[in-house]
């Protein structure tokens, strides 16, 4: 997530300077009284890589995908050896997959 | 662990899901498609693009942000997710209002001022 976050702001960085280059770009032009038709190659250049970094950070930033399936490795529900006097079996948890055969994973 | 029942009428459909997890996972998607929708519209205004051509360069964002969204998923939604819709198109409309804000922030400050 550090990696990610460094990723972004340097995404961020890029877009910043790319502004105040297209910035000091229209105020030459208005100068040369010329018109404005897009800013110049190396700041698209610097826009799109930007652009990447920053799409690249934003989908690996926010957390990682859980599973939602109750049957996976990490959904695993472990039942420990516990005192008779407190199980009881007749509830809804009856539906819920579980193998009693599982040991905690360490 | 919250679990809930959910029936549904498709067969491969599994009936328990960890519905903890999916409310992370939505989360996760929205987080993902408002900060792309802000960095979108920045770059648009930067761009100058005016009108059409920044709704288009919009979509093209969001189609971008699905497909990346989908490799994270490991392109097989259904253990992450109860249906590709969540992960294609969830946010998309919610996020073009962050960008329209952005993208007239941006190019009012690179273009105007």
């Amino acid at each position: 997530m550090g990696l990610g976050f460094v990723v972004g702001i340097i995404g961020g960085f890029l877009i910043a300077h790319a502004a105040f280059s297209t910035i000091q770009y229209r105020g030459e032009l208005k100068i040369m009284e010329e018109q404005f038709t897009g800013p110049p190659f190396n700041v698209v250049i610097e826009l799109l890589v930007g652009l990447g970094l920053c799409l690249w950070a934003g989908l690996a930033v926010p957390t990682k995908f859980l599973s939602i399936l109750p049957h996976s490795d990490e959904n695993r529900v472990v039942s420990l050896p516990a005192n008779l006097d407190f199980m009881v079996f007749n509830h809804r948890g009856k539906v819920l997959p579980s193998n009693p055969d599982l040991k905690l994973k360490i | 662990m919250a679990t809930q029942d959910k029936r549904s009428d498709t067969s491969d459909f599994p009936e328990i899901i960890n519905t903890d997890n999916l409310q992370s996972n939505m989360k996760s998607i929205y987080y993902s498609r408002t900060f792309l929708s802000i960095i979108g519209g920045v770059i648009a205004g930067i761009w100058g693009f005016t009108g059409f051509t920044g709704f288009v360069f919009y979509f093209v964002v969001m189609l971008a942000a699905s497909f990346g969204l989908a490799a994270k998923a490991k392109f097989s939604a259904d253990s992450y997710f109860d249906s590709w819709n969540r992960v294609l198109l969830d946010g998309i409309l919610g996020g073009l209002m962050s960008f329209v804000l952005f993208w007239t922030f941006a190019y009012d400050i690179v273009h105007i001022f």
